[in-house]
């Protein structure tokens, strides 16, 4: 833990950068995920598995299978979309917490919060386009999807996935998943990758490191 | 349904309970003033809700969640004081003092902190955009002006934002959905905004302003971007109802570069610049760059000022 003489030179550090905007920090490797809008049933495994592994109380979903369905007879349709943290390569949420407690990790591009350091000021919560960090209105802090960074680091894949009966939602070098070398079960050999799918914010924003298999009226252009 | 008695007066009660407690929250967190509530205010009453004293814990929580005020096209006729009926606690929401591992948040301070503009303490991210010192001085944010619908199912738009045929209504032009996937606002739209990063290949620089604005600055003429914006560049910008021109020119032309700076670059969070509109000034170069080739010459329609 930081002693005083150590706050006194956060600070400082902080005015003689007045103005300097934020640099990203870009990962020797960037994971990232995948997930098969129409092969998804929505059976929402994913979301219990991460709710047990995380211990979360119900309100905060780190992972949400989004149901969209319209139409008019005959021409309905149904497909579901599946967003945690994207992990992006240029966050907004880092770049908003006042006390460092959101970092990118320089080996797989992985965001996480420190919550023990958070001060519950919710910016990251509203800043990020993705809906990804949750309130917990007990504590008072905010917490997200990690990809299950001690999975990881034991050379295992997030509960998400491992959860996922389907196998419509993986992980994979994302840079791979998009130029479809990552070997997967989430994707067919002649289905094609997009960044984007309809009423998602726009991946410019921030570059999030996920890609979608995606139904024909979830395209975008 | 939690009670089906109470269901006809349920979504009224919050209403009149902010008005009894007067004032909202720190600050004057009432509707943002200024000639847009005048003019709000004027408009026929269309309220969803009706204002009628009685026990909140008689509340229909799910009802009030489901009141038409939240979905189009309702919520384009609700007031600020419509939505802080109810909505209270986004006057009061404060961050903790101390982190659970004992960090203080007085301590703390982020990079955007230290911009001349900053006052106060760390605080809630609502009462930054419409009770702040600053805030309240160039901007005149309302609530539908961030939130243009949400969708307590699906968090999706279509669902509760969508006509008869399923086809997606908004208010924002370029047809963008009044939010995305997971939020409650269209970040391209609303924070974008104000937290783009510093157009600065458009204005044909090479940098980052912290290192430009060393050249143009002193201490006589302490707002490096009024070399270049006061009578040569765009100078006609900001008549929009969500901000206060005047206010914003008299601020910045007596204060640092960082009143500008700061919408501009200053608190970027996101790694692109909104594509203003790049309205006709004086003695502009006729000659179009090709990056404003597709931009519009007029700001948003439901934004124009009257005066203009
Ligand atoms: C009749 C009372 C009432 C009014 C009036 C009202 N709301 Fe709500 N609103 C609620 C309730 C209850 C919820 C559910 C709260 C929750 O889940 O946190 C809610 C939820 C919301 C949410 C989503 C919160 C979340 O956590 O999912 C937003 C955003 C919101 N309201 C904005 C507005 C805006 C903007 C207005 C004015 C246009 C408004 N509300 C007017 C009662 C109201
Ligand atoms: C600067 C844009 C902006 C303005 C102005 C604004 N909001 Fe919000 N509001 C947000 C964002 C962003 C969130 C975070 C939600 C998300 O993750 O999408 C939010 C969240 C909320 C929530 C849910 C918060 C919770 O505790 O769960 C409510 C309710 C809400 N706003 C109501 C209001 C009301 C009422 C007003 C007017 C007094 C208002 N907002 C003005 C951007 C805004
Ligand atoms: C019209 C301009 C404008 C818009 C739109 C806007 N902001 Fe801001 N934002 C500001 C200003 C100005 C400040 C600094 C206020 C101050 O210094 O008191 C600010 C501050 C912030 C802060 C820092 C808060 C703090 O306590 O230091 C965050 C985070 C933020 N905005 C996020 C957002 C998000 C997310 C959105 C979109 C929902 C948004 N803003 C929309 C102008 C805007
Ligand atoms: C060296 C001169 C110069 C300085 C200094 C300068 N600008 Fe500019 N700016 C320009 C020019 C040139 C343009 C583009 C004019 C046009 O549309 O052809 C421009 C355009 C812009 C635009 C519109 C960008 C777009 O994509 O539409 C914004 C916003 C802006 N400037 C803000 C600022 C701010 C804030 C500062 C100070 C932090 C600043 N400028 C400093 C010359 C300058
Ligand atoms: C409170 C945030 C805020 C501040 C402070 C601010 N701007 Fe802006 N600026 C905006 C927004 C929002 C727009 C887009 C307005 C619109 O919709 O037309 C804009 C638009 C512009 C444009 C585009 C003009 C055009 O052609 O329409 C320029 C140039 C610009 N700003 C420069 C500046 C300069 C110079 C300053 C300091 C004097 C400044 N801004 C201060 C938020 C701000």
């Amino acid at each position: 833990m930081a002693n005083t003489v150590d706050k006194a030179k956060i600070k400082e550090a902080a005015q003689a950068k007045k103005r300097e905007t934020y640099v990203p920090v870009v990962p020797d490797m960037q994971l990232g995920f995948i997930h098969n809008n129409v092969d998804c049933i929505g059976c929402r495994a994913c979301e219990i598995a991460c709710k047990d592994k995380n211990g979360l109380p119900p309100g905060p979903r780190f992972r949400r299978v989004q149901y969209v369905e319209g139409g008019t007879y005959p021409e309905v349709y149904a497909y579901k979309i599946n967003m945690s943290c994207n992990h992006c390569a240029e966050p907004a949420c880092l770049p908003t917490c006042p006390t460092g407690a959101i970092f990118k990790r320089q080996k797989d591009g992985i965001v996480d919060i420190d919550s023990t350091l958070c001060i519950g000021c919710r910016r990251c919560e509203a800043a990020c386009p993705f809906g990804a960090p949750q309130y917990n209105p007990e504590l008072n802090i905010v917490q997200k999807c990690n990809m299950c960074v001690d999975e990881i680091d034991a050379g295992r894949k997030p509960y998400c996935v491992m959860g996922c009966m389907m196998r419509v939602l993986d992980i994979g070098p994302i840079d791979k998943l998009r130029d479809g070398t990552h070997e997967t079960k989430a994707r067919a050999p002649h289905e094609s990758i997009v960044r984007q799918v309809k009423n998602m914010a726009d991946p410019e924003l921030t570059n999030p490191s996920i890609v979608f298999v995606a139904h024909s009226k979830g395209r975008v252009k | 349904m939690r009670s089906a008695l109470v269901i006809s007066v349920a979504s009224g009660l919050f209403l009149a309970i902010a008005a009894l407690n007067g004032a909202i929250g720190p600050g004057s967190f009432g509707a943002p003033g200024g000639a847009q509530a005048a003019e709000t205010a004027q408009k026929p009453a269309a309220k969803p809700v009706a204002a009628k004293p009685g026990d909140p814990a008689a509340v229909d929580y799910l009802r009030a969640q489901w009141n038409p005020i939240h979905f189009k096209p309702a919520i384009d006729k609700a007031t600020d004081a419509d939505c802080l009926g109810c909505h209270q606690e986004i006057g009061k929401a404060k961050p903790r003092d101390a982190s659970p591992a004992g960090v203080k948040a007085a301590d703390t301070q982020a990079w955007y902190q230290t911009l001349d503009t900053y006052e106060g303490a760390q605080a809630d991210f609502h009462w930054r955009h419409i009770s702040s010192p600053f805030a309240k001085q160039v901007m005149n944010l309302s609530c539908t002006f961030c939130h243009q619908g949400n969708d307590p199912r699906e968090e999706s738009p279509h669902v509760t934002a969508t006509d008869g045929k399923g086809a997606i209504q908004t208010a924002w032009e370029r047809n963008e959905p009044p939010f995305t996937l997971r939020k409650m606002v269209n970040p391209s739209e609303t924070c974008l905004r104000c937290h783009g990063a510093f157009p600065a290949t458009s204005m044909g620089l090479e940098g980052k302003w912290h290192e430009l604005r060393e050249g143009m600055e002193s201490p006589d003429a302490p707002n490096g971007c009024l070399t270049c914006h006061a009578d040569q560049f765009r100078l006609v910008r900001h008549q929009v109802n969500y901000l206060r021109p005047d206010a914003i020119e008299k601020l910045a032309a007596a204060g640092s570069s960082d009143t500008c700076f700061g919408c501009h670059g200053g608190r970027a969070w996101y790694r692109i610049s909104y594509p203003y509109p790049r309205h006709d000034w004086k003695d502009m170069p006729t000659e179009i760059p090709d990056w404003a080739k597709d931009r519009p010459k007029q700001s948003d329609a439901r934004f124009l000022t009257k005066t203009k």
